[in-house]
C-alpha cells in the first residue's frame, strides 16, 4: 500500500538489504515507466484507453489525486503554526515532505498527458490568462517553491547542526533561529491560501466548464479542498505511522487520536458537499443532470459510487467518531487507508461520469478519433474507458519515483522534531 | 520554393466551377457565418464525407458529422404515436464566446477578425482541454500516427501532427481565395448558406434572423445557425 | 471584430494560415455509376494522385448544381485502396477459392482469346454471354461489349430488365421502354406522391428539386411499408403492406371516378378508353371486321352524336369537332359478315374493374385506411399538376406490371400525364439510351443478339417467347463486365448451379468483389478517373464525358483496349476494319449520328462536352410524352436504340392502352389493371415464411459498389442488418445486435439484427448490396430472391424493353437467432 509497508520489515530484519531491494524495485519501476512514456511518445496516446469519446484518463486522475494529497502537508503545517496547535510538532516536517513530493508527482502526471510534451514549455512562453490550466500550473510551481521552502526552512536548522551542505551556509545562531521561527509564521499565512488556491483552481479546471454538466456546480471547490483535506491527512496519518515504525520520528498515541478525530470531521465535511451536489442535482428532475447521478447510484459506475460512499465514507467516519476505535492508532491507520482510497473512487467517479457521455448524445455519437478493426466502432455516446498496460506503467513509474524522493528525504533530512528545541522555538 | 508548374486549385478551376463557388458579397468586416437548413439536410453526410476529403482528416477522425435526431442513425423516433426523424450536421460553431478559446493554455486556439476560431497546430500541446470546454463535441485529436484507407493523403491541406487537436476550420484556406468552404459547395440538398453575418442583407444573415443556435444556454454565441425542420401539413 | 469573451485576439499574429496546396492539375468529368445521377465531378491531380473529388456544379442551369453525393466524392478510395486490382489474375485453385496469380496481359489475352475461339467452334458463339451493366453509364466503353458482340456472335446480356427497373407498365401502357420526366420538373408540382420511392436516399443530387416544390407550397404523400427517410419529409406517409401498391392505386382511381373528377377529355383524345373492345372475342373491334378490305390498324368508336360506329386511324390522336366517342355503354355493332356483336368502349372495361375497388377493399388488402385512401384521392385530384414518382419499391415485384398501370391509370385520370409538373415517372437505374448508339454499337449494321440474363441465371422457361436468343446448345462462357453478377443476380443458388457448365469465367472489374473471386482469368479495369466515356441519365437532360485525370492504376485497362486486344488475336480483319477506333471517334460518331435536325445530339461537339456539360436537344423542361399531348403526335415516342416500330407495336392504337387485347393478357385475367397478391406466397406459404424480405437500395452503395468504401463504413458500421419490428423481434426472442439467421427454400444467409420501429410488423428489411465477405455467413441476401418470370413478360420480346423484369422485393422468409454456437 503505502512506502512503509516494505520499509517497516526492511528495517526489522534486513536493514540495508531491505532498503536497497526497495530502491531497486523503485528504480526498476521508474525504468519500465520512462519506456513505457517513450513508447507513448513515439506511437501517440493511441497507446492509452483514451479517444475522443474520453479524453482525460488515468494521468489527469492520478494529477487530481496528487494534488488533493499535497493539501495534506501544509494543513498540518500551516494550522498548527496558525492555530497554534502545538501537538503536530513532532509530524510537522514530514507533513511538508509529503506536500513537496505530492505536489512534484501532480505537476509531473500532466507530461506524459500531453499529446505534445515537448512544447510543454509554450505555457510558459504563449500563457493565456483565462485558463484555468494556465492558473493551476501556476499555482503548482508555486506551491512547489512554498513547499520546498517549508522543508528546507523546517530542516534547516538541523541540518547546520550536522554541518551538511544543505543548510547552504547557514546557521544556527539565535538571530538565524528566530527568522526561521518569522518565516514559518510568514509561511504559514501563505500557505494556508495556497492550499486553499491549488484546490480551487484545480477544482475549478473541471467546474466552470458549462460543457460538461456533471461538473458544472460551484461546489466543485470546496468539494475539492474537502477531498483534499481527507486524503491529504491521511497521508500523513499513514507515513507518520509509517515513519514512527522505522523509528525515524516519534510521537504519542495521542497525535493519533486527534489527528483521526480532526480526519473524522473532513470526512464529514466531504460526506456533506457529496451529498449536497447529489441533492442539488437530482432533485429538479432535468433528465441532463439526473442522468449522471443515476448513472452513479444505479447505473453501471455504482459499484465504484458505493465503494466511495461506503468504504471511503461511513466506515472510516464509524471509526473515527467513536473515541474507542479513535484511540487504536492501528484502526485509525485503517480509516485513514479507506479514506484515501474513497477519494481516489471519488476522483475516479468525477472523471468517469463527467466524460463518458458524450456531449449532445445524439446518434451515432463523437468519432472516436482513431481507425477501427471493426467499423460500427467508429462513432459512440459513451465510452468505458479501462486504461492500458502503458498508462499503468507510466503511472507506476512516477509513483515509483515519488517513492524515491520521499525515501531519499527520509534517509538525508532530519525529519525528527526535538523536544528541547521544541520549547526554545515557541 | 513553389514547384512553378503547379496552381491553386482554384485558379485551376474551370470558369462556371469557379463562380459556382464564390463567397460573393460581403460587407468590409465580415464575421463568416453559416445557416444549416434541417429540413433539406437528408442526412447524406456528402458534407461530412467531402471536409474529410479536402482536409486530409485521417480514418476515425471525422470534423464534420450528421446526427441523426432519432433513435439511432437513420431512425426514427416514436414521439407520441407519431415517427419522426431529422438530421442536424455538426462541426466546429466557431462561437463568438467560445469555451475552448478561453481555457487553451498556451492560445493554440484562437479568434480571428472574421469570426473564426483557428487553430494553431504547431503550437498546440495536445493536452485536450478545448474537447472538454466544447459543448459540442466537434473537436478530435490525433491520437496515433494517421492512418489513410489508401496509401496517399488527401485535399488541399497539410496533414496535422501526431498529438494535436484539429477540428472544422471553416475552410480558411479557400475563403483565403473567395471561395466557399467544401461543405457548403458539396451539399446535394443546397442545405448549407454561407456568408457574412455582418451584411445584413446577404442571404445568410436574412435567413439567419429565422434560425436558431444550438445550446443557446451554454451562451457561447455560435457563428452557426440551423433552421428547423417544417412543419407538415393536412393533405 | 473584438471577440465576447475576452480572450486575446490574436488576428495579425505570426500563425500564418497557409492557402490551399497546389495541384497539377484539375479535370472536369462524370461520376456515374447506375444510379441515375451522372453527376459532373473535379478530380484534383497532385503529383499524378487524384488527391480529392468535388461536384463541377457547372450545369448550365444552375438549379442542378451541385449534384453529386457521399458516394461519389469518396471514390479515391476505390482508385487507391486495398481491394483495387492492379494486374491480370489466372485462377490457380478451386472456382471460387479466390486463389490466383499474377500474370502479364499477353497471357491472359492469349488465353482468353483461344478459349473463347474454342467455345464458340464448338457451341457456337452465342453460347458466350456478355454481361454488362446499363449502358447509360458509359456508351463508349460498355459500347464496346455490344461492338464485340455483334462481330463475333456472342450474346449479350440485358441490365435493365436483370435489375428489375424495367417498369413494365410503361411498355405496355404506353409502347415506350420507360419515359420520365426530368428532376427539375418536380418542382413544378402541386402534389407529389411517392409509392414505394426514397429519392432521399436514393435520388440525393436530385431530391432538393422535391424540396422546392414544398418550399412553393405543394404536399407530398408517401406510400412505403417503412418509415423512411423520404417519409420523414412528407406531410403523409401510408404504411401500406407490401406488395399491395396496385389495390391502392385501383381505389384511388375508382375514388377520382366516383367523385367525377375523370378527365373525360383527356382520356378520349390520348388513350385507348373510346375504342369499342368485342364482347366475343375480347378483341379491339377493327375496320376489317366491320368494312369489308377495311385495315388492321385502324380501331372502332362509337359516335354518340351519330349514334354509329367510327373509324379511329392511328395517324393523329384526338377527334375531330362534330363527335362525341362514348366511354361508356355496350353497343350493338354489325360486322362485314354480317353478324352483329355487342362492343364495350375501353373505358367501360376499366370502369367495371375499378367499381370492385371500394375504399373499405382496398384497405383491407392495404392496411391503409379506407378514409386515408379517400382523403389522398381527393388531395391528388384536385392540385394541379399533380406528380406520381413511383420506385423500386413498388416495381420490383411480379405483378410490377400491373402496379404500374394503375398508377398510369390514375396518372391519365386526372389529366396529368405530358404536362409540367404532372407525370407518371419511374425512376431507377440507368438505363436511358439518349442518344444515337447506332454506328458504335452496330457496326455496318451488325447488331449483337440480346438474351435477357435472367434465362442465363436459371435457363429458359416454358414460356419464353420464340424472339429470344437463346443458344442452342446452352451456356458456356460468362464474360462478367463491370458487373458484381455473384453477387447481385437473384436467385444466386441457382445462378452457380449453372456455373458448372460454364468451361470460362472472365471477369472485368477494379475492385476485388466477390465475382471476381468466382472468375478463372480476372482482367483489371480503369475506374472513370482513368478513361475516357460518353453518359447520360434519366434524370436530366445533359451529355457529359467522363475524361482521363490520371494514368491507369497499375496495369489496368480500359474495356475498348481489352476488346480491342482480345480482336486482334480472334479475328484480326475485324479488328483491323472495326476496333482501331478510340474513345474520340466513337464519340464523334454518336454524335454525328443524332446530330440531325432535331435529333437529340443536333450541333453538340467533342469540344462543348470537354468543356463541360450540353444539353441534349430535348423539350425544356424535359417532360414524357410533351409531342404526344401537346401536338396530337401518336404514341409512343421513340426509345433509342430501338426503331420506333419496335415499340410502337406494343401499342397498336398508338394509344395510351389500359385495355390489352393479348391472348395472355385475358386469359390470365389481366386485360384492364388489377391486382395480384404476390407471387411468392404462392411458393411460400404464409405460415412457415411469414415475413416479406424488402431489398432495398441503401444509400450507402450503389448496388454493391461502395460497400468496400472505408469512410462510408465508419459512419454506418460496415456489416449487414436486417431491420426487424419490435413485435416480430419480440416473438422470436431477437434484439439489436444478434446474429440472426434469415432464410426460405431458395437459401439462407446470417445478419445482424437491428430492431426498429420504422418497419412494419411482417416485414423485414435488409438492403441489398452487402458482399458476401461482409455477412456472418452465406452468400448474401440475393440467395433468398426469385428468379420468376411473369409470363406477361414475355408476350413480347424487346432485350430491355419488353423482358421478365425481376421482382426482388417479392420474396418471402422466416428469420430466427443463431443458434449459440455459431455466433461469433
Amino acid at each position: 500500500m503505502s512506502a512503509g509497508t516494505l520499509g517497516i520489515a526492511a528495517s526489522r530484519s534486513t536493514g540495508r538489504w531491505g532498503l536497497a531491494l526497495w530502491t531497486a524495485v523503485l528504480l526498476v519501476m521508474m525504468a519500465a515507466g520512462l519506456a513505457a512514456f517513450a513508447y507513448q511518445f513515439a506511437n501517440g496516446l493511441i497507446v492509452t484507453g483514451l479517444r475522443n469519446t474520453m479524453m482525460w484518463g488515468q494521468y489527469i486522475l492520478f494529477f487530481m489525486f496528487f494534488v488533493g494529497l499535497s493539501a495534506g502537508g501544509l494543513i498540518v503545517a500551516s494550522a498548527g503554526r496558525l492555530f497554534g496547535v502545538t501537538a503536530f510538532k513532532p509530524i510537522t516536517r514530514l507533513a511538508v515532505v509529503e506536500a513537496t513530493v505530492a505536489v512534484m508527482l501532480a505537476g509531473i502526471f500532466i507530461i506524459p498527458d500531453l499529446g505534445r510534451p515537448e512544447r510543454v514549455l509554450n505555457i510558459l512562453l504563449h500563457p493565456n490568462l483565462t485558463s484555468p490550466m494556465v492558473w493551476d500550473i501556476t499555482i503548482v510551481i508555486a506551491y512547489t517553491v512554498l513547499s520546498m521552502s517549508y522543508v528546507w526552512l523546517y530542516t534547516r536548522a538541523d541540518l547546520a547542526r550536522r554541518g551538511s551542505w544543505l543548510a547552504l551556509g547557514t546557521g544556527v545562531s539565535a538571530r538565524e533561529l528566530a527568522r526561521d521561527e518569522r518565516l514559518k509564521s510568514i509561511l504559514a499565512w501563505i500557505a494556508l491560501p495556497a492550499a486553499i488556491l491549488l484546490h480551487s483552481i484545480t477544482a475549478w479546471i473541471f467546474g466552470l466548464q458549462i460543457s460538461r454538466t456533471f461538473w458544472y456546480s460551484a461546489i466543485m471547490a470546496p468539494l475539492f479542498i474537502a477531498s483534499a483535506l481527507v486524503s491529504g491527512l491521511s497521508l500523513v496519518i499513514l507515513l507518520a505511522l509509517t515513519l514512527r515504525r522505522l523509528r525515524r520520528i516519534d510521537f504519542e498515541d495521542r497525535l493519533v487520536a486527534y489527528l483521526g478525530a480532526l480526519l473524522g470531521v473532513f470526512v464529514v465535511v466531504e460526506a456533506f458537499f457529496v451529498g449536497s451536489e447529489f441533492l442539488t442535482a437530482a432533485y429538479p428532475g432535468v433528465p441532463d443532470d439526473t442522468g449522471p447521478i443515476t448513472r452513479l447510484v444505479v447505473g453501471p459506475y455504482a459499484p465504484l459510487f458505493w465503494t466511495e460512499a461506503i468504504v471511503g465514507l461511513v466506515v472510516p467516519f464509524v471509526i473515527l467518531a467513536v473515541s474507542r476505535t479513535r484511540r487504536r492508532p492501528e484502526l485509525v491507520a485503517l480509516a485513514a487507508g479507506l479514506a484515501i482510497a474513497g477519494i481516489f473512487v471519488h476522483r475516479l467517479n468525477l472523471l468517469l461520469n463527467g466524460l463518458s457521455f458524450v456531449p449532445i448524445p445524439l446518434p451515432p455519437g463523437v468519432a472516436i478519433g482513431a481507425s477501427q478493426a471493426d467499423a460500427a466502432r467508429s462513432f459512440a455516446t459513451y465510452h468505458w474507458y479501462v486504461p492500458t498496460i502503458v498508462e499503468w506503467l507510466v503511472v507506476l513509474g512516477v509513483l515509483a519515483f515519488g517513492a524515491l524522493l520521499f525515501t531519499l528525504a527520509v534517509l538525508v533530512l532530519p525529519l525528527r522534531e526535538h523536544l528541547v528545541e521544541e520549547h526554545a522555538d515557541i | 520554393m513553389p514547384d512553378p508548374k503547379k496552381v491553386s486549385p482554384v485558379d485551376a478551376l474551370p470558369a462556371a466551377s469557379r463562380a459556382y463557388g464564390e463567397i460573393g458579397r460581403h460587407s468590409g468586416k465580415p464575421h463568416w457565418g453559416m445557416v444549416v437548413d434541417q429540413e433539406r439536410c437528408i442526412g447524406c453526410w456528402s458534407c461530412a464525407v467531402v471536409c474529410k476529403s479536402e482536409n486530409n482528416v485521417p480514418l476515425g477522425g471525422w470534423w464534420n458529422r450528421i446526427l441523426t435526431d432519432g433513435d439511432a442513425l437513420d431512425e426514427p423516433r416514436d414521439e407520441r404515436g407519431q415517427l419522426q426523424m431529422a438530421w442536424l450536421p455538426l462541426a466546429c460553431q466557431h462561437c463568438e464566446n467560445a469555451p475552448c478559446v478561453k481555457v487553451c493554455p498556451v492560445a493554440a486556439t484562437y479568434h480571428r477578425d472574421d469570426g473564426v476560431v483557428m487553430m494553431d497546430n504547431d503550437r498546440c500541446i495536445g493536452c485536450r482541454y478545448c474537447m472538454i470546454a466544447c459543448p459540442y463535441g466537434v473537436r478530435t485529436f490525433n491520437w496515433g500516427t494517421p492512418e489513410r484507407p489508401t496509401p496517399h493523403e488527401t485535399g488541399m491541406v497539410a496533414a496535422r501532427p501526431l498529438g494535436t487537436v484539429e477540428k472544422c476550420t471553416l475552410c480558411v484556406h479557400r475563403i483565403a481565395e473567395g471561395q466557399v468552404p467544401s461543405c457548403v459547395w458539396s451539399c446535394p440538398a443546397q442545405a448549407r448558406i454561407f456568408g457574412d453575418l455582418n451584411d445584413p442583407d446577404s442571404r445568410v444573415a436574412r435567413l439567419a434572423r429565422d434560425g436558431r443556435v444550438l445550446l443557446e444556454e451554454a451562451g457561447t454565441k455560435p457563428s452557426v445557425i440551423y433552421l428547423s425542420p417544417r412543419r407538415k401539413h393536412e393533405l | 471584430m473584438a471577440p465576447a469573451d475576452g480572450a486575446p485576439a490574436r488576428s495579425g499574429r505570426d500563425h500564418d494560415v497557409p492557402n490551399s496546396l497546389l495541384v497539377d492539375r484539375v479535370v472536369r468529368t462524370t461520376c456515374s455509376p447506375n444510379c441515375t445521377g451522372s453527376c459532373g465531378q473535379l478530380a484534383f491531380v497532385r503529383d499524378g494522385i487524384l488527391v480529392k473529388i468535388q461536384q463541377a456544379a457547372d450545369y448550365p442551369d444552375p438549379s442542378y448544381s451541385p449534384r453529386g453525393c457521399m458516394k461519389g466524392l469518396s471514390y479515391l478510395n476505390h482508385v487507391y485502396g486495398p481491394d483495387r486490382i492492379a494486374t491480370p489474375l489466372i485462377r490457380t485453385g478451386e472456382r471460387g477459392s479466390g486463389e490466383f496469380r499474377e500474370a502479364s496481359w499477353d497471357e491472359v489475352l492469349d488465353k482468353i482469346a483461344s478459349e473463347l475461339a474454342r467455345i464458340g467452334a464448338t457451341w457456337g458463339w452465342d453460347s458466350i454471354h456478355i454481361f454488362g451493366q446499363v449502358p447509360g453509364s458509359g456508351y463508349v466503353q460498355k459500347g464496346a461489349n455490344y461492338r464485340a458482340a455483334a462481330l463475333l456472335g456472342m450474346t449479350h446480356g440485358t441490365s435493365f430488365d436483370f435489375n428489375g427497373d424495367l417498369p413494365m407498365g410503361m411498355p405496355i401502357t404506353f409502347g415506350v421502354q420507360n419515359a420520365e420526366h426530368e428532376a427539375k420538373d418536380w418542382a413544378n408540382s402541386r402534389f407529389l406522391l411517392l409509392v414505394g420511392s426514397n429519392p432521399v436516399e436514393t435520388r440525393i443530387p436530385d431530391v432538393h428539386f422535391i424540396f422546392d416544390a414544398l418550399d412553393r407550397g405543394a404536399r407530398m404523400a408517401v406510400v412505403d411499408p417503412v418509415f423512411s427517410p423520404t417519409a420523414s419529409k412528407a406531410d403523409e406517409w401510408l404504411q401500406i403492406a407490401p406488395g399491395t401498391d396496385a389495390a391502392l392505386a385501383l381505389a384511388l382511381c375508382r375514388q377520382i371516378v366516383v367523385d367525377r373528377e375523370v378527365d373525360m377529355e383527356f382520356m378520349r383524345t390520348y388513350t385507348d378508353a373510346p375504342l369499342l373492345v368485342r364482347s366475343d372475342t375480347g378483341k379491339r373491334l377493327r375496320e376489317k371486321d366491320v368494312v369489308a378490305g377495311g385495315a388492321d390498324d385502324v380501331f372502332v368508336a362509337w359516335d354518340e352524336r351519330s349514334a354509329g360506329p367510327l373509324m379511329v386511324g392511328t395517324g393523329r390522336l384526338g377527334f375531330a369537332d362534330g363527335v362525341q366517342p362514348a366511354l361508356l355503354g355496350t353497343h350493338q355493332i354489325r360486322l362485314a359478315t354480317g353478324a352483329v356483336v355487342t362492343a364495350t368502349p375501353g373505358y367501360a372495361l376499366v370502369a367495371a374493374e375499378l367499381e370492385r375497388w371500394t375504399p373499405e377493399r382496398a384497405a383491407a388488402i392495404t392496411a391503409v385506411p379506407a378514409e386515408r385512401i379517400v382523403s389522398l384521392a381527393r388531395a391528388f385530384s384536385r392540385a394541379k399538376p399533380a406528380a406520381i414518382l413511383m420506385g423500386a419499391g413498388s416495381n420490383h415485384w411480379y405483378h410490377g406490371d400491373l402496379t404500374g398501370r394503375a398508377f398510369a391509370l390514375l396518372s391519365a385520370l386526372t389529366g396529368n400525364i405530358g404536362r409540367s409538373g404532372g407525370g407518371f415517372s419511374v425512376y431507377v437505374g440507368q438505363y436511358k439510351v439518349r442518344v444515337d448508339t447506332s454506328p458504335w454499337w452496330n457496326p455496318d449494321g451488325r447488331k449483337a443478339k440480346v438474351c435477357p440474363t435472367v434465362y442465363f441465371v436459371r435457363g429458359r422457361t416454358a414460356t419464353m417467347h420464340p424472339d429470344v436468343p437463346y443458344p442452342k446448345n446452352g451456356w458456356h462462357a460468362l464474360f462478367c463486365t463491370f458487373a458484381n453478377l455473384f453477387v447481385q443476380s437473384m436467385d444466386v443458388n441457382r445462378l452457380h448451379t449453372t456455373l458448372a457448365g460454364l468451361d470460362l469465367i472472365v471477369v472485368v472489374d477494379h475492385q476485388r468483389t466477390e465475382t471476381v473471386r468466382w472468375a478463372d482469368i480476372v482482367l483489371p479495369a480503369t475506374t472513370w478517373y482513368e478513361k475516357t466515356d460518353l453518359t447520360a441519365t434519366p434524370l436530366h437532360p445533359y451529355l457529359q464525358l467522363q475524361q482521363a485525370a490520371i494514368e491507369p492504376v497499375g496495369e489496368s485497362r480500359s474495356e475498348l483496349w481489352i476488346w480491342r486486344e482480345l480482336m486482334r488475336r480472334i479475328a484480326p480483319d475485324l479488328a483491323a476494319k472495326y476496333f482501331e477506333m478510340s474513345e474520340d471517334d466513337a464519340i464523334r460518331a454518336i454524335l454525328q449520328a443524332g446530330g440531325g435536325a432535331g435529333g437529340p445530339t443536333e450541333g453538340i461537339t467533342l469540344e462543348q462536352l470537354r468543356a463541360g456539360p450540353v444539353r441534349l436537344r430535348v423539350a425544356d423542361p424535359d417532360v414524357a410524352f410533351v409531342a404526344q399531348i401537346a401536338d396530337r403526335v401518336p404514341f409512343p415516342p421513340r426509345s433509342l436504340p430501338a426503331p420506333l416500330e419496335a415499340t410502337a407495336a406494343f401499342i397498336p392504337t398508338r394509344r395510351i392502352e389500359f385495355y390489352k387485347e393479348d391472348d395472355a393478357f385475358g386469359r390470365l385475367g389481366e386485360a384492364v389493371p388489377t391486382y395480384r397478391e404476390p407471387f411468392d406466397e404462392g411458393v411460400h406459404d404464409r405460415t412457415s415464411y411469414p415475413l416479406t424480405l424488402l431489398t432495398p437500395h441503401s444509400k450507402w452503395r450503389i448496388h454493391s459498389s461502395y460497400a468496400n468504401n472505408a469512410w462510408l463504413a465508419e459512419i454506418h458500421g460496415g456489416r449487414p442488418e436486417v431491420f426487424i419490428h419490435p413485435s416480430d423481434a419480440a416473438a422470436r426472442g431477437i434484439a439489436t445486435g444478434d446474429v440472426t439467421v434469415i432464410f426460405n427454400t431458395r437459401g439462407s444467409v446470417e445478419a445482424w439484427a437491428r430492431v426498429s420501429d420504422a418497419q412494419r410488423p411482417g416485414a423485414v428489411t435488409l438492403p441489398e448490396g452487402w458482399w458476401p465477405r461482409q455477412f456472418h455467413r452465406g452468400k448474401g441476401v440475393n440467395e433468398l430472391t426469385s428468379s420468376a418470370v411473369n409470363p406477361i413478360h414475355e408476350v413480347r420480346y424487346l432485350g430491355n424493353m419488353w423482358a421478365p423484369s425481376t421482382g426482388w422485393k417479392d420474396c418471402r422468409c422466416e428469420i430466427r437467432k443463431a443458434p449459440e454456437e455459431r455466433r461469433a
